[in-house]
């Protein structure tokens, strides 16, 4: 799996690092994502789907065969 | 599926609201027949707009998705509330983001973000929130019975949680009381809105300028301090709207969400009994009852260019009403969505909202609600409504949903773990 982010839409809901805190973080100082894993593990997988669906703001993309 | 023109438009059917006992947590049951036949309907609504009606959950999701497409610039809830943006054609006042759309809205969001929806900040706040509901219910347990689980313990958690964020006291709480209750009630004019919100903007400049010269800790302090190193800073009354929506959304629509939400609770003894066994299903409790409760009258957005919605053609200047709570029942998303499961692993319900403007406020709602999920089946173990459910009375004509007051009463109440004092 490859996650990639569109960083430029992000409102810093807070949403993936809820679901998938070991893939994704926030900046302290405007709360937009950064992304902590380009390839998570396997048992991340479902959490970084799960908040891929649940970003409000679609910035979230994953390329399951990345 | 037909298209109706604008010639008809003086027998459009009404848009559906939650009726009183009706439907008292759920969507009209007009609904369940849209979703199946007609997906997207011309309907007027209360306000006197007319606009495209969209109740299955994908189109939902589309629509709140691209905000492009679908705009802000009229006000999500300007179809059923007379005070609230009104229309296209009121000019959007400076620091008025819930209206604004693309980079300008983008701009406020980041500017809230750090207090309100970075998670590592949410998480450092869960001890206070904690202490706030153990001391509540301490307070509860030295009362005469029955209480008003809303005003007596909903409403005084929310707005002890959000004046200890942005540090004001508690004396200055009936500025946000009206101020709420105007905003939120359909009858408000936009006069009354203006005359309810003066006192409490004017409280609020008062704060940013006196913070200014000497800041503090609080939400708003720290929201001046970041201001300055941003390219472009916040003017004062900018940030007098930031704390303002903040305060506001703080002080009723979580309250209501909270009370809305245990008596949903206690109508559903089975579900309860799952929560008071195991408090860790909290979580995901909050999520399901988000979904099947949340935005009760649905959203507002404007179409900015000719498009389509499930195959109906829509034009720009057109309005639509996105029905979230019939999204979030709707059988695409769950097999059995009028069913209440405490225990249901997360979905893509849209009871926040979706795309930008989805709640600034969530991430706090969320710690709130799950905090008192956890605690309050276990301290009240023996929590029951003090009337018949047939005489608790809901609100009607508001754009926060839940009961006006819910009386409950109990046995005992036990003390608070170590932990959460
Ligand atoms: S869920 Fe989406 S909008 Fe929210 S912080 Fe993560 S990337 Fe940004």
């Amino acid at each position: 799996m490859r996650v990639e982010i569109h960083a430029d839409r992000c409102i810093g809901s807070g949403v993936c690092v809820l679901l998938a805190p070991e893939v994704f973080d926030q900046r302290d100082d405007d709360g937009v994502v950064v992304l902590l894993d380009e390839h998570p593990d396997a048992r991340h997988h479902e959490s970084a789907h799960d908040a891929a669906t649940r970003c409000p703001a679609l910035v979230i993309e994953i390329h399951d065969e990345g | 599926m037909t298209a109706v023109s604008e010639h008809q438009a003086g027998a459009l059917p009404p848009l559906p609201l939650p009726g009183e006992q009706k439907c008292p947590f759920g969507p009209p049951p007009e609904y369940e027949d849209l979703r199946a036949g007609q997906p997207v309907i011309r309907v007027s609504c209360p306000t006197g707009v007319d606009a495209w009606l969209v109740s299955r959950y994908a189109d939902v999701r589309q629509v709140l998705g691209d905000p492009e497409l679908f705009s802000n610039r009229a006000g999500v809830a300007a179809h059923i509330l007379l005070g609230f943006g009104g229309g296209t054609d009121v000019p959007v006042s400076e620091g008025e983001f819930p209206r604004m759309d693309g980079a300008e809205h983008l701009r406020f969001r980041r500017h809230m973000a750090p207090e309100v929806s970075n998670i590592k900040r949410i998480n450092q706040l869960r001890p206070l929130v904690q202490g706030i509901v153990d001391r509540q219910l301490d307070a509860l347990a030295a009362t005469t019975q029955p209480v008003d689980l809303y005003a007596d313990f909903a409403r005084p958690v929310t707005t002890a949680v959000i004046a200890e964020l942005l540090d004001v006291p508690e004396a200055d709480q009936p500025l946000f009381k009206r101020a709420a209750e105007s905003l939120s009630a359909g009858g408000s004019s936009a006069t009354d809105v203006a005359a309810a919100l003066q006192p409490l903007f004017e409280y609020l400049y008062m704060t940013v300028v006196t913070r200014r010269a000497a800041p503090g800790e609080d939400v708003i302090s720290r929201m001046i301090v970041r201001s300055d190193q941003t390219d472009q800073p916040f003017t004062d009354m900018e940030l007098v709207t930031m704390a303002a929506a903040l305060l506001i959304a703080g002080y009723d629509t979580t309250a209501s969400l909270i009370s809305h939400g245990v008596l949903a609770l206690l109508e559903h003894p089975q579900e309860l009994e799952r929560l008071r066994e195991d408090p860790s299903l909290a979580g995901t409790a909050t999520e399901e009852l988000v979904r099947y409760l949340g935005v009760g009258g649905g959203l507002l957005r404007e179409v900015t260019q000719d498009t389509e919605i499930a195959g109906q053609p829509v034009k720009a200047g057109d309005y639509v009403v996105v029905a979230v709570q019939s999204a979030n029942r709707d059988g695409a998303l769950y097999a059995d969505g009028d069913r209440l499961d405490v225990g249901r692993t997360s979905g893509a319900h849209l009871g926040f909202g979706h795309g930008p403007h989805q709640c600034v406020g969530q991430q706090l709602a969320r710690l709130e609600l799950t905090t008192v999920l956890a605690t309050l089946p276990r301290r009240i173990p023996s929590l029951r409504l003090a009337v018949p459910f047939d005489e608790i009375r809901f609100k009607v004509n508001s754009s926060v949903l839940g009961p006006v007051a819910v009386p409950v009463a109990w046995d005992e109440i036990v003390p608070a773990l170590e932990s959460g004092a």
